[in-house]
């Protein structure tokens, strides 16, 4: 093991040499040399401290990937253990935007083990509502049974959120040719019955007919006689949208999904299937929850995904049409041009760090080599800027709530079969 | 799971598996298969659509296949009436 990794005199201020991990030879190469360091295990400086938390993006390799933050790894003296307080001081959540479909927050101080953690279970273990099971009474449109199923499967639906808590799970019986996941369902606990504490039922009931004079205000049939070719003008339903889904309440769902709060897709305007004067779909669908990791239309999110806080570091000034070449090299916004000098505003112009967040680190800059030497990249490592994009059935910053109560249930759950262990059960 | 083999589940009022709690037990079990559900009744005459004239021909055991508007003998059966259970997955 490796216990210390830096030297005190290669670190002498952050920015101009942030390189603290040297290979091992060169430490030991050190270590005897002129520059010994007075105490190797002396803990980290400021500066050190900082630099551990950068992930450097050079131009042809990524360095100082893993973290550090570990007891003992730099020896006995610098005090990497976990705190409750020291967490609690340090951590933060900035929110960028918070909009229902799409909410962007920066986790600042917390490993990537549980950031990664909070992103895997918004993928696929948050539960949520969708449609499981197509009763086709009749379907004559050109979109067979199957495909239809698979495909009002993948619509997103929503409704009152205090319901949607309200609804249990749907125990289903697993697949009749797997005999593991069979017995293990006959081990624990009765099937199911669909009641209204744990479906939901949906209605689909659309036909499509010629527009007549007496129900529709024009004579389908008349028009495309004289050339009309708009579908919409000569049928009637010859689109089906998702909002022609009809909830039929259950029960007590009644007092649940009433009036705004009634289950309905996210996006009414989804297209289902194209009908012509004679083809119609009946169909009804029972919901019921479930998890992304089951099947992906359970997934609560289109998207959640991290990515660390981008660092760029000038190390020595960049001037005049370097400056705006450099800025070039970085989407707008990220690097900005003042005067070199602050007194004098007409001054030869000087590029500065504006807004790291906006990079996309493409190391565009790192290809030219007049800015050779003067320019660092890097990311922050315990610096996790999160987005969440719902699907539409919970609040995008819900969910991630959701997902923080989940990995603590998880973990509550592991601490008692621990225990359970311990006691020797 | 095959097709058409979907058995309706039990019409028993307050049947509910699954630990429904005191608050729940009002609420009984349902199922859209239920007595009023006139999509099994098979004892109707069988309708065909006309395949010259596209006009619904209704037919009963031992009747000729003819179209009763245009007399073409080609006659297309429709959809069956029973409901199919499917996965949207
Ligand atoms: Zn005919």
């Amino acid at each position: 093991m490796v216990v210390r990794r830096s030297n005190g005199d290669v670190v002498e201020s952050f920015g101009s040499s942030r390189e603290v991990t040297a290979p091992e030879h060169e430490i030991t190469m050190t270590m005897n040399g002129p520059h010994q360091p007075t105490n190797p295990w002396a803990p980290l400086t400021p500066e050190q401290q900082e630099a551990r938390k950068v992930v450097n993006v050079n131009a042809e390799t990524v360095t100082n990937t893993a973290a550090t933050d570990i007891p003992g790894h730099y020896g006995p003296e610098q005090d990497d253990s976990w705190n409750l307080e020291r967490f609690r001081d340090n951590f933060r959540i900035d929110f960028h935007h918070n909009k229902p479909h799409d909410a962007a927050f920066s986790l600042v101080g917390c490993d990537a083990s549980i950031s990664n953690a909070f992103r895997r279970i918004l993928l696929a273990e948050v539960p949520t509502l969708a449609i499981e099971d197509v009763f086709m009474f009749n379907n004559t449109s050109i979109i067979q049974d199957e495909v239809l199923s698979h495909r009002i499967g993948l619509i997103p639906l929503t409704g009152g959120e205090k319901g949607l808590r309200w609804l249990r799970w749907f125990r289903k019986k697993p697949p009749t040719d797997d005999f593991a996941s069979q017995a293990a369902y006959d081990a624990d606990g009765e099937p199911s019955t669909p009641s209204d504490y744990n479906t939901v039922v949906l209605e689909l009931k659309v036909d499509c007919r010629w527009a007549t004079e007496a129900e529709d205000g024009r004579d389908g049939k008349k028009l495309a006689k004289e050339g009309e070719t708009d579908p919409n003008v000569r049928y009637v339903n010859s689109n089906v949208y998702a909002r022609d889904f009809r909830f039929l309440p259950q029960g007590q769902q009644g007092t649940y999904f009433s009036g705004d709060d009634a289950i309905r897709p996210v996006n009414p305007d989804i297209l289902i299937a194209k009908l012509r004067p004679g083809q119609k779909i009946h169909l009804q669908c029972h919901c019921i929850k479930g998890v992304g990791m089951d099947h992906a239309k359970f997934s609560p999110v289109a998207t959640a995904s991290y990515r660390l806080l981008p660092q760029i570091t000038i190390t020595s000034p960049i001037l005049g049409a370097d400056a705006k070449k450099f800025a070039r090299c970085f989407p707008k916004g990220v690097i900005g041009l003042e005067p070199s000098d602050e007194s004098d505003p007409d001054s030869e112009p000087k590029a500065v760090v504006k807004d790291p967040m906006k990079d996309t680190v493409s190391r565009e800059c790192l290809r030219h080599d007049e800015f050779k030497g003067k320019v660092k990249l890097g990311r922050i490592r315990d610096h996790f800027i999160f987005s969440v994009e719902s699907t539409g059935q919970l609040r995008s910053d819900e969910l991630f709530l959701d997902s923080v109560r989940l990995l603590k249930a998880k973990t509550e759950r592991f601490k008692r079969h621990l225990a359970e262990f311990e006691e020797g059960r | 799971m095959s097709r058409e083999q979907y058995n309706p589940a039990p019409l028993s009022q307050g049947g509910n598996a699954g630990g429904s709690s005191s608050q729940q037990q009002t609420t009984g079990g349902f199922n859209i298969t239920g007595a009023s559900n006139t999509f099994e009744d098979t004892s109707r005459p069988v309708s065909y659509l006309c395949g010259d004239c596209d006009t619904k021909v209704l037919l009963k055991g031992g009747d000729a296949i003819r179209c009763k508007e245009c007399g073409y003998r080609v006659l297309y059966k429709e959809r069956t009436n029973r409901m199919i259970q499917f996965e949207a997955r």
